[in-house]
């Protein structure tokens, strides 16, 4: 609980003197993510993300996104869930700092290195060990009655060097939400989880939902893993609220078939599959190809489980805790907690690159200057420039040594902002204050 | 969050009596010392976030000196005003036909807010409409500042500007167990326990579960939600409804549900859980119109101690006119001149002035 204390002794906002800024690490619509190290005796160096929230739109407050963000981690406690170290306000523009363990890696950039650098696989047992920790993380907020609703690689995070080396943490709360007995239909809560990640039942226009939403989304990154590609890659329509998304439907079906009443009996309640039938069911697919997609033997217990995750019907799709019992998990390699490192000798280790930084930008958002036409050593002039743009209210804040890292870093982060990012695309708007879908998918 | 057991409601905010006591004794404490120190007791959030009291500055700057320090309020005055804008916080959530669960929420967030601070730092009509729009935003139950200000004629503003205060204070701690829902699951059990027994039965138990809201509906406004868990609040309050014309067999099923649970405790314990909770209602403080009256007038001033000043201006202005001398029950002074809203003479007489 808050001690105010004596307010006389609390003029300066002392948690800003907690964290050394090192740089920005990703941005989207709420806000900024920062990698700072702490300064606190206990844990000097130990490095820390933190998300900034900017304001919320005009008049109303603190963004829905961040309190349930904020009220979920508070509770969540488990070892593959992203874990909420501190929360900190900002009064001078009424932002909220969410404290979080750093984790070096993410799904997205580690499957990028295969496909982009290594040109090679993942191997069986980090694909294994990743999903087996991805499906534990979940089997723990299902059975807390919270769907995540926005799953996707660059939401899974995995640990870096240290002793939690290889272990997955589940990110990225800002669209998740208890389900046990809601006061309002979830689907007021407007288009949900990442288009290609997004559920069959969610594309055609499903009023209520499960989390199995969830467990669609753990299929199509259980296929990403596998191949280094996007499962179903549709092209989103971005007109309007909740457009009928029949791209994306339609490398579904081309890819699993098409559903039938006979598979999947609710599918004729549906509103999109009624009102469109005809676009639905112009095209017919007559060869299911997932296993050739995939490239795994259709009886394997990999295709097996695949093929359940993915299965139309939400109410026979798998869940988390049957999933976790699957023969997939009890045929070698084993599972493991460090998903990085196979744990028989021998194996190739691989390195992932650490996390691009963007050393130019301060707390506040704000970009130095470009530093070029002063004569001062690089060190002095990063500084004298963080100076300027501090407000007076920030200047507590001990400013980093700032030369970690080779200036070219600075290069990749931008290429990677403008390409790579791009390619993935976002959880759709949210409904509330007709928030902009989001440009930048970097999130965490 | 379906797990009571490991939630920071669990953890954080079931507190031991003497604990409840210090904190409410320690918070009128601090904020009688201010007014000694200050002359006013009202805190406000500075942007770098550190608290001022800037009547002070105001006064001293104005007068050159410190009128007479203000009358500050007892823990007992304390008690009766937050029960008073809990009550309050029930009527608006009618008035919005909000579902329980909400003013539930709302009503525990004001509960954990006046913990840490006194109602003389905090006004506490301004941090009820921000703990109800901000249950609203955590139950998924969205309704906009403005909505809400409009319903009840209150600025937007107000509802906002303590937000940040409002989630600092709960420490971000902002998923809350009702006893409500507990309630429910009690009744699903009872209602299938008695379907055998014909349709008097069940039209019993539904019964029950009316008057047993309204038992809750009452607890929320007493020191209970701070000291036990809602299964054993919403326990009691099937216990107390029942307990006139005995509709269900409470005892047995109590019984069942300990034997079932197996757990370490025994039935005499919830029993005497039960008794403590009994007590708990039975002493709530009770809301006197006229005392909530005096006392907020107390509390204004000493927010405001400027208002003291032109209580006293208008008194000279109304014996020199002499027209006709007080109404009897009027407020004494002008309406808090920061206070926007004012809702007539009808309303004035049957509240204490300034609340809506």
């Amino acid at each position: 609980m808050v001690d105010p204390g004596n307010p006389r002794q609390r003029a300066r906002p002392a948690w800003l003197q907690q964290y050394e800024l090192v740089g920005k690490i990703g941005e989207g619509t709420y806000g900024l993510v920062y990698l700072a190290r702490r300064q606190q005796p206990l844990h000097r160096g130990v490095r820390i993300a933190i998300k900034k929230f900017k304001q919320s739109k005009e008049g109303d407050g603190v963004s829905p996104t961040a309190i349930r963000e904020i009220m979920l981690l508070r509770e969540c406690i488990h070892d593959n869930i992203v874990k909420l170290v501190n929360v900190h306000i900002n009064y001078v523009d009424m932002s909220l700092y969410l404290a979080f363990d750093y984790a070096e890696h993410d799904l997205y950039e580690i499957i990028r290195h295969h496909r982009e650098k290594l040109s090679s696989p993942i191997n069986q047992y980090t694909v294994k060990s990743l999903l087996w920790q991805i499906l534990n993380g979940l089997n723990y907020l299902h059975s807390n009655w919270i769907i995540h609703r926005d799953l996707k690689p660059s939401n899974i995070l995995v640990m870096g060097d240290g002793e939690e080396q290889g272990v997955v943490k589940i990110g990225d709360f800002g669209l998740a939400r208890v389900h046990q007995a809601p006061l309002k239909p979830l689907c007021d809560n407007g288009v949900v989880v990442t288009i290609w990640y997004r559920a069959p039942e969610l594309l055609l226009g499903a009023k209520h939902y499960t989390s199995a939403v969830d467990m669609w989304a753990v299929g199509c990154i259980f296929a990403e893993l596998l191949t280094l590609k996007p499962l179903f890659q549709g092209i989103e329509d971005k007109n309007g609220q909740n457009p009928f998304q029949l791209d994306q439907l339609d490398k579904i079906f081309k890819t699993l078939g098409h559903p039938t009443a006979d598979r999947w009996p609710t599918l004729l309640n549906l509103p999109f599959w009624q009102a469109n039938r005809n676009l639905i069911q112009g095209r017919k697919y007559e060869n299911p190809g997932l296993y050739s997609i995939v490239q795994q033997p259709a009886k394997s217990p990999a295709f097996d489980l695949l093929s359940k995750m993915l299965e139309y019907d939400p109410a026979k799709r798998i869940s988390a805790a049957q999933a976790l019992d699957h023969q997939y998990f009890r045929t070698e390699p084993l599972p493991g907690r460090n998903a990085l490192v196979p744990g028989s000798p021998g194996e190739k280790v691989v390195h992932y690159p650490a996390r691009p930084v963007d050393y130019s930008t301060d707390f506040d958002g704000s970009t130095a200057p470009p530093q070029s036409n002063t004569n001062l050593a690089p060190q002095q002039q990063q500084r004298g420039e963080h100076m300027m743009q501090v407000p007076a209210m920030h200047q507590p804040l001990h400013l980093p040594a700032i030369q970690r890292m080779p200036q070219n870093n600075m290069n990749n982060f931008s290429s990677v902002n403008q390409q790579g990012r791009r390619k993935e695309p976002d959880s759709g708007n949210q409904n509330y204050n007709n928030y902009q879908p989001l440009n930048k998918s970097r999130r965490m | 969050m379906a797990d009571f057991s490991t939630s920071t409601h669990c953890h954080h905010w079931i507190l031991q009596r003497s604990t409840l006591v210090d904190k409410l004794f320690t918070t009128n404490q601090r904020a009688q010392e201010a007014l000694i120190k200050y002359g006013a007791t009202r805190v406000d959030v500075q942007p770098d976030g550190s608290l001022a009291y800037p009547e002070n500055l105001e006064v001293e700057a104005a007068n050159g000196k410190r009128g007479p320090t203000p009358e500050h309020l007892t823990v007992e005055d304390e008690l009766m005003i937050r029960k008073f804008y809990e009550q309050k916080i029930q009527q608006v959530c009618q008035a919005f036909s909000f579902p329980n669960k909400i003013q539930a929420t709302a009503i525990l967030y004001f509960k954990r807010f006046y913990l840490n601070w006194s109602v003389m730092e905090h006004d506490p009509k301004h941090i009820m409409l921000t703990c109800i729009y901000l249950s609203c935003k955590v139950e998924e139950f969205h309704v906009s500042a403005e909505e809400l200000g409009k319903g009840i004629q209150q600025d937007p503003q107000v509802v906002l500007k303590n937000e940040m205060t409002v989630l600092q204070c709960l420490n971000f701690e902002l998923i809350v167990y009702a006893p409500y829902r507990s309630l429910d699951g009690y009744i699903f059990d009872l209602e299938n326990s008695v379907q055998m027994m014909g349709a008097v039965a069940v039209k019993n138990v539904q019964e029950l579960r009316e008057s047993a809201i309204f038992e809750i509906d009452a607890m929320m406004l007493t020191d209970a939600p701070l000291l036990f868990p809602p299964g054993q609040l919403a326990m009691a309050a099937l216990r107390r409804a029942n307990r006139d014309d005995k509709k269900v067999d409470l005892e047995r099923y109590m019984k069942g549900i300990v034997d079932r649970l197996a757990t370490k405790h025994t039935l005499s314990e919830l029993d005497t859980a039960m008794d403590a909770i009994d007590v708990a209602v039975g002493e709530s403080i009770h809301v006197v119109e006229a005392d909530v009256r005096r006392i907020d007038r107390k509390l204004k001033i000493c927010r405001n101690p400027g208002l003291q000043d032109e209580t006293k201006k208008r008194e000279r202005k109304g014996k020199q006119k002499q027209k006709r001398p007080l109404q009897e029950g009027a407020p004494p002074m002008d309406p808090n001149p920061m206070d926007t809203t004012n809702h007539g003479v009808k309303r004035r007489h049957s509240e204490p002035e300034g609340i809506f």
